[in-house]
């Protein structure tokens, strides 16, 4: 195997910058104590951007995996921003936290450049144990803690179901690189059987990492556990790495066993989007809604998958187009938990009744990004995302699939609508509710501020990209 | 510059403004620029209109908008689309004028009303001129969360959990149904590759097979909830109810149109084919419509349920007009959408001043003799009444005669019919039932409410101020569209062969 001695730098480069920074970042905190968030986040910011201009100057293995890395590497930057609101919490360590951060982020880039199994399978970890290490961060909280059991055993559990299907795939074909598998299940005679378990157990990992339907209990749990820029961080980042690997996977070494899993792909998608709507009606904190919203979200982003075989661009560039505004609409309102959590003083849906009467901006960030995430118009970018997974659904022939896709279209909008409602609601409800919501610690700080104005950036990416959608979609391939 | 994108463009910075400084503007200040734009907005259309050469769409502008997807901001009206922008944007002044002598309650809440009724106006002037099917859907969608709010926040007074449901009701409906559509928006574009509507209108090759069924099934599911189409309607009679005098005239005169003029425009003319085989279906629930609806009528107790229920058969005649797939069923479909605009709105208008003045729109309260304590108002609810049971000489008669003879022209073996023989003799006897009992439930109001002994009661004020403007106007309108029919037909009549030119 003389081709896995060489390094490929072009794509290797990017996650190495951002595992550096990681290192940096917790070196400088223990000799050098005291710095605190703005300095560990400087770092942080340094290394992303060395990452960033990294992969600008070298691409990646391909256009679709740049892509992935792009929104992976951008995101990152905004939860590592938004940390900054963390600045007084004493049970979130600056060093450690950024360390871990970082940690993930390049697991999650790992993900997506990886091109064998063996790496696959090691990126998934450098994913998972940092975040379930975030989520546990806050120790004093028995809620957190619980969370982070859960959250580990889970993520044991799936990737030890996940190397199961390796040893099974390595049985098989004798090799595990992704060149190696592709050829060798297209000679392959394999019987029937054994094919389907290790796609299916292959898949699992990786599923459990998107938080789709039935692995998805760990993501309410770890969001309520988690403070709100982790939350925000296992939902876009940890999310958009899982995807990235998982399009790779499915679109290269097993392209040639596309009708054993198209079914299965088109089943968790259906099922994520209608179980993580369902759950998210019955929240009444933004989190929590966020949590589940995250569920179903993720089984859109899975939906256009099963055309995969279909082999068109559309298909391959759909679930990238689609993490892209979910990215930018996610954060944004998560920027907006993040800075409630501050100036109103908690995260439930009272903190934010008529909230766009005190802070307009606020009310239309929130309006903004959960329009886009229910792919609705003035949020038009939302709805051309929502478009765009229904092409590969509808090419692929799956038409029970977008009728699926459609009736979720709508129960999202219930949810989303009504924490919109409520942060514009009329004056006369904002009496009550401040009564309600009293005995609330309310900080302000500069931490906040810089939240705020992730804020901002979110609000007005969304009108720009709403406006005019090529702004986001022509640079993705 | 294009007359049609400024007409999208005003009322957008309009509502943009009055959201944004809603706090320096008055109640007055709003209602008033609220009637301006639209008002400017009508002039635009009739002198783009008017200017237009006469062949293809007027003030047509195809640009760019999302290369990667194929989306272009592709707007243009025609024969068909005209009459019902003027209309949207005549009625959108109407209802901001109404505001002037009767704000919303709430302090100083009109701009924000007005801002919503900008946005609905946007949106239907966006819809009536797309000629892109993503764009169409965008516009489609966009009117739905300010109706919500509009309902929801200022609706019935006396009914704060009811008017919530009735607005969530209907979003929810609507938002099933244009879901579906946009299925059936990709899978046109999956089989044709484009999503301009006049490319797809001349296409040579009609569209057929299972696919195409499958688009023009989603389609009409989306835009059957819409119009609504019988069993679909369930979320109207609440929405229209419960709205404030505003929204129930919007919901009516405009919302209902976005349906049908989707009926014409992305199903008939897209996809003739799969929509001849829908034709049978369509004409059917149309029709059953029409009689469900007035027997329902002649049970309701509440004026604007009432008329809500009347629209649900007002929109029967337009869906059998469009499924007899005739030249002359179209321009019926066409001129009824107008006519039920004007008089359903006029019918609203009243309900409404009667509902402000006596807290209900319930028959039994407003009591008897309203010729002797309102004359005006009685004779204004009466003439509208009369127009809407399709009295000849009114607006609301060539809409439905013509569906009718659309219907009987079927049944005769019209050969190109989209209804066969035996069906349309059918559906045209069932729906002349349904003319019958049209008149039976609004005769019932009339001797009910105006007829008989006057029952005087301490809110009796006869009509006043805008009231008596806008009476004015729509009745003039009404007048005007029964007694010269031929000033619609002339403009729709020529775009009709473009709407058929494949289901042929």
């Amino acid at each position: 195997m003389t081709g896995s001695q060489l390094i490929d730098w072009s794509s290797a480069g990017v996650p190495l910058l951002v595992a550096a920074g990681a290192i940096v970042a917790l070196v400088v905190d223990a000799f050098w104590p005291g710095g605190r968030w703005r300095r560990a986040g400087t770092i942080a910011v340094a290394s992303l951007a060395a990452a960033g201009s990294w992969l600008a100057s070298t691409g990646s293995t391909g256009p679709i995996v740049a892509g992935f890395s792009w929104v992976i590497l951008l995101s990152a930057l905004a939860v590592v921003v938004l940390a900054q609101v963390l600045e007084d919490d004493a049970t979130m360590p600056a060093g450690e936290s950024v360390f871990l951060m970082l940690c993930a982020t390049a697991g999650a880039l790992t993900l997506a450049s990886a091109s064998d199994f063996v790496t696959l399978v090691v990126a998934l970890e450098l994913l998972s144990l940092p975040s379930i290490a975030l989520v546990a961060m806050q120790r004093d909280r028995r809620e957190a803690v619980s969370s982070a059991w859960t959250f580990f055993l889970a993520s044991a559990t799936a990737t030890a179901v996940t190397l199961m299907g390796l040893s099974l795939l390595y049985g098989l074909t004798g090799t595990l690189t992704y060149e190696g598998v592709l050829v060798g299940l297209q000679a392959e005679r394999a019987p029937l059987r054994v094919v389907t378990a290790v796609v299916v157990l292959v898949l699992i990992g990786l599923v459990f990492k998107v938080g789709a339907v039935p692995f998805h209990l760990w993501i309410p749990d770890a969001y309520r556990g988690a403070t709100v820029p982790v939350a925000a961080f296992l939902s876009v980042v940890s999310k958009g790495g899982a995807l990235a690997g998982l399009l790779v996977v499915l679109a290269y070494p097993f392209v040639a066993l596309q009708p054993r899993w198209d079914v299965f792909i088109a089943v968790v998608a259906a099922l994520s989007m209608t179980v993580g709507n369902l759950g998210a009606l019955a929240q009444r904190d933004i989190v929590g809604m966020l949590a589940w919203s995250s569920v179903a979200q993720g089984g859109f982003v899975l939906a256009p998958l099963v055309a995969v075989a279909v082999g068109s661009d559309l298909v391959l560039t759909a679930p990238l187009r689609y993490l892209a505004v979910y990215a930018v609409a996610n954060l944004t309102v998560f920027a907006v938990a993040a800075v409630g959590v501050r100036r109103l003083g908690g995260t439930s849906y009272a903190h934010y009744t008529g909230v766009a009467r005190r802070d307009p901006l606020l009310g239309v960030a929130l309006l903004m990004g959960l329009l886009a995430l229910a792919g609705f118009p003035p949020a038009v970018i939302g709805l051309v995302a929502k478009y765009v997974v229904l092409q590969p659904v509808i090419v692929s022939g799956y038409g029970w699939l977008a009728a699926v896709m459609a009736v979720n279209v709508a129960l999202g909008l219930v949810y989303y609508l009504r924490l919109a409602v409520v942060a514009f609601a009329p004056a006369s409800r904002v009496l009550r509710s401040e009564v309600a919501a009293s005995g609330a610690t309310v900080r302000e700080g500069r931490g906040t501020a810089i939240a705020y104005a992730v804020v901002v950036v979110g609000v007005v990416a969304l009108v720009a990209t709403s406006v005019a959608p090529t702004l986001l979609l022509g640079p993705l391939p | 510059m294009n007359g049609l994108v400024v007409a999208l463009a005003v009322p957008a910075v309009a509502a943009l403004l009055l959201v944004v400084a809603r706090s320096l503007v008055t109640d007055l200040v709003a209602a008033r620029v609220g009637t301006a734009t639209s008002l400017v907005v009508a002039v635009l259309l009739l002198v783009t209109w008017i200017g237009h050469d006469g062949d293809g769409y007027a003030a047509e502008i195809d640009l760019v908008w999302v290369r990667a997807l194929g989306i272009h901001l592709h707007l243009g009206m025609d024969g068909i689309s005209f009459p019902l922008l003027l209309m949207t944007a005549l009625i959108s002044a109407l209802v901001c004028w109404a505001l002037v002598d009767h704000p919303p309650a709430g302090d100083n809440a009109t701009p924000g009303l007005v801002g919503l009724v900008m946005v609905v106006l946007t949106a239907a002037v966006g819809v009536f001129a797309a000629l892109d099917l993503l764009l169409f859907f965008v516009f489609f969608e966009l009117a739905l969360i300010p109706m919500w709010f509009v309902i929801a926040r200022w609706g019935d007074p006396h009914d704060p959990v009811g008017r919530r449901t009735a607005a969530t009701r209907f979003l929810l409906y609507t938002v099933v149904g244009s879901a579906f559509m946009l299925v059936g928006f990709v899978t046109v574009w999956a089989l044709t590759g484009t999503l301009q509507i006049p490319e797809l209108a001349e296409r040579g090759d009609v569209l057929d097979g299972g696919w195409a069924l499958f688009a023009a099934c989603t389609i009409a599911l989306g835009l059957a909830v819409k119009t609504p189409i019988w069993p679909l309607h369930l979320w109207l009679p609440d929405a229209h109810a419960k709205a404030p005098t505003v929204g129930s005239v919007l919901l009516a005169a405009v919302f209902l149109k976005l349906g049908t003029y989707g009926l014409l425009r992305v199903l008939v003319s897209v996809l003739p084919g799969p929509a001849r085989d829908l034709a049978p279906w369509l004409g059917a629930l149309g029709v059953v419509g029409i009689v469900v609806a007035a027997l329902a009528c002649l049970r309701q107790t509440d004026l604007k349920r009432l008329i809500a229920y009347s629209s649900v058969g007002h929109m029967g005649f337009v869906v059998l007009g469009i499924a007899t797939l005739t030249e002359i069923g179209v321009a019926a479909a066409v001129f009824a959408s107008v006519a039920h605009g004007l008089v359903t709105g006029l019918l609203f208008f009243n309900a409404g001043s009667l509902k402000r003045r006596f807290g209900t729109a319930e028959i039994a309260v407003l009591g008897r003799g309203l010729y002797a304590r309102m004359p005006a108002l009685a004779v204004v609810l009466g003439f509208a009444c009369f127009a809407s049971l399709g009295l000849p000489g009114l607006a609301g008669f060539w809409g439905e005669m013509m569906a009718l003879r659309g219907a009987y022209e079927a049944s005769a073996g019209a050969g190109d019919a989209g209804l066969g023989p035996a069906l349309a003799a059918v559906l045209l006897v069932g729906a002349l039932l349904g003319v019958l009992l049209t008149s039976a439930y609004f005769l019932r109001i009339v001797r009910r409410t105006l007829q008989g002994v006057p029952t005087p009661h301490e809110h009796d004020l006869d009509l006043d101020g805008s009231e008596r403007g806008i009476a004015a106007v729509l009745v003039v309108a009404v007048l005007l569209l029964g007694l010269a029919p031929g000033i619609v037909m002339g403009v729709v009549e020529p775009s009709i062969p473009a709407i058929l030119g494949g289901a042929r």
